[in-house]
């Protein structure tokens, strides 16, 4: 059954309890950052931060308002990063988590260029191209076990909530009922459903979320189309060589025959 | 049966020929590993990827080289390459009948490269630019470049692997298979060819190696050696 991860930014502190949990439970190793005169650290995701709080800060009618935007893979059901995966080292499973096989991942990078969310990122060498793949992957390891993630456990003001994605729709709805005005739920329908859902009350350009995320155009155009006219454009020019061997020879034959 | 033997192809040609194909082979082969899902397990470590880029920097270095060595040859192949005119036109149509019967009547007499050569090397020449220009994007400026611009890359980059890759099996296949292309392959292993092979295969150039020959033959000192393609 499908899981989801709902992430409720009205009630978000950012403490960041989330980001530590994710850190110690994956044993990611700390990073050394700089400060930006923001409380955002680190700046951004990297291959051992697989989980972060982005702030915003937007001027609006009544003032300034203080976003706080959960950061890390959607778990998207349309996921452009197994589209492109040429080893199918990221793949998705019946509970919705989009996971990354390591042992198969060949640093490619291509899932990097294809997510809408600009989540995936490789640790390796430039030069070489050894590299491997690292993001969220929705603790696997827990959910399979019939836990939550660390991530959820952790959040001490309960902006984070784990179950059945069905459940998690529902009660995110009924949130957005409770809030009224401008508040809204992300993730249900995008990208034909994503395992993360959002309950925001600010538009969604502020808090940098994709209004209508997709898959680039350019993705389908390569994965769908042309790799399998590449396959047939081949099958027919080899097929067009073997039948131009076997005429060509028996007439060489004849020919010689004849004389 | 004379055993008369024309040079076709120098040493340096022959070289550059035999480093290029090497080097386009491995990396079609590497490639093929990323292209196809089937094949996909053996690119798992990455190992196929360095493979791939040493193949490219060989596959880049190779025609530079070839090129500060001999640059008057180049200029003449490029040149060669892209000059098209009727005989050509004629070739394309009368190619059919000869491939599959053997039909030579209609067949223009040909240059050093007939039109069929000329097609593949056109094709090879606009495939290998497609394949450096993308693929040093693809390696080097993976980060630079936004999502959309890469994608198109690794989509050009399979172009060019399509579109050469097809012609490629064309050209092995002509070179080293074809039952009457007896001395293809010979030509650039070896670097000569028969006359009777240089008569009937380029009747043009022939024509001009004999009467250079010939004036070689004739002249006090000379010692028959032409101007080798
Ligand atoms: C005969 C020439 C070449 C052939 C046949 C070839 C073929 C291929 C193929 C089939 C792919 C996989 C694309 C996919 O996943 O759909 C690929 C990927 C790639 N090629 Fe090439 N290629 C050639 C030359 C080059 C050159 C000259 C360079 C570099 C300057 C290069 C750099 C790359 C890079 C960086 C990738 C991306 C994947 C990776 O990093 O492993 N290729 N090539
Ligand atoms: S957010 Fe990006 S990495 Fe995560 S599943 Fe979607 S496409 Fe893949
Ligand atoms: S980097 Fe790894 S996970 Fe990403 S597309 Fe390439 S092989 Fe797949």
């Amino acid at each position: 059954m499908a899981k989801a991860i709902m992430y409720d930014a009205t009630k978000c502190t950012a403490c960041r309890g989330c980001q530590a949990a994710c850190k110690q439970w994956n044993e990611l190793e700390a990073e050394e950052t700089k400060n930006t005169g923001s409380y955002e650290n680190p700046a951004d995701l990297s291959y051992r931060t697989w989980l972060k709080m982005r702030f915003t800060e937007v001027e609006n009618g009544n003032g300034l308002a203080w976003l706080f935007t959960r950061r890390a893979c959607m778990h998207c059901t349309d996921a452009g990063c197994v589209q492109v995966c040429p080893t199918k080292a990221v793949n998705k499973t019946d509970s919705g988590i989009v996971y990354i096989d390591r042992e198969k991942c060949t640093g490619c990078g291509y899932c990097v260029e294809a997510c809408p969310f600009d989540v995936p990122r490789l640790d390796g060498s430039r030069v070489t191209g050894k590299a491997k793949m690292f993001k969220c992957i929705l603790c696997k390891d827990r959910v399979d076990n019939g836990h939550e993630p660390a991530c959820v456990k952790t959040c001490p003001p309960g902006a984070l909530d784990f179950g059945e994605r069905e459940d998690m729709v529902a009660k995110s709805e009924a949130r957005v009922a409770e809030l009224g005005d401008d508040a809204l739920l992300y993730g249900d329908k995008e990208l034909d459903g994503l395992h993360v859902l959002y309950v925001v009350n600010h538009p969604l350009k502020d808090h940098k979320l994709p209004v209508n995320p997709e898959v680039s155009p350019a993705v389908t155009l390569w994965q769908d189309i042309l790799k399998p006219v590449g396959y047939g454009v081949v099958g027919i020019v080899a097929g067009g060589l073997l039948l131009n061997y076997m005429v060509a020879r028996a007439r060489m034959v004849k020919a010689k025959e004849g004389k | 049966m004379t055993h008369h033997e024309v040079e076709k192809y120098s040493a340096g040609a022959r070289w550059f020929h035999w480093t290029i194909t090497a080097a386009a082979l491995v990396l079609a082969i590497t490639g093929l590993f990323l292209y196809v899902p089937a094949f996909s397990s053996v690119a798992e470590g990455g190992a196929t990827r360095i493979v791939h880029r040493i193949a490219a920097v060989i596959f880049i270095l190779a025609p530079l080289l070839f090129f500060l060595m001999k640059p008057g040859r180049s200029f003449h192949f490029i040149k060669e390459i892209f000059s098209w005119g009727k005989d050509d036109l004629a070739w394309l149509k009368a190619a059919p009948d000869y491939y599959f019967g053997g039909d030579e009547k209609k067949m223009p007499p040909q240059p050093d490269m007939n039109t069929g050569q000329k097609l593949w090397a056109v094709v090879a020449f606009f495939s290998a630019l497609g394949f450096i220009f993308t693929g040093i994007f693809m390696w080097f400026l993976k980060d630079t470049l936004s999502a959309g611009v890469f994608d198109w890359m690794v989509i050009i980059h399979d172009l060019c692997f399509i579109v050469g890759g097809a012609m490629l099996l064309v050209h092995l296949y002509l070179g080293a298979i074809h039952p009457r292309m007896t001395e293809s392959l010979k030509s650039m292993v070896k670097g000569k060819v028969s006359a009777e092979y240089a008569q009937s295969h380029h009747g043009k150039w022939y024509k001009e190696v004999a009467a250079r020959e010939a004036a070689a033959k004739g002249t006090p000192g000379g010692q028959g050696k032409q101007q080798a393609h």
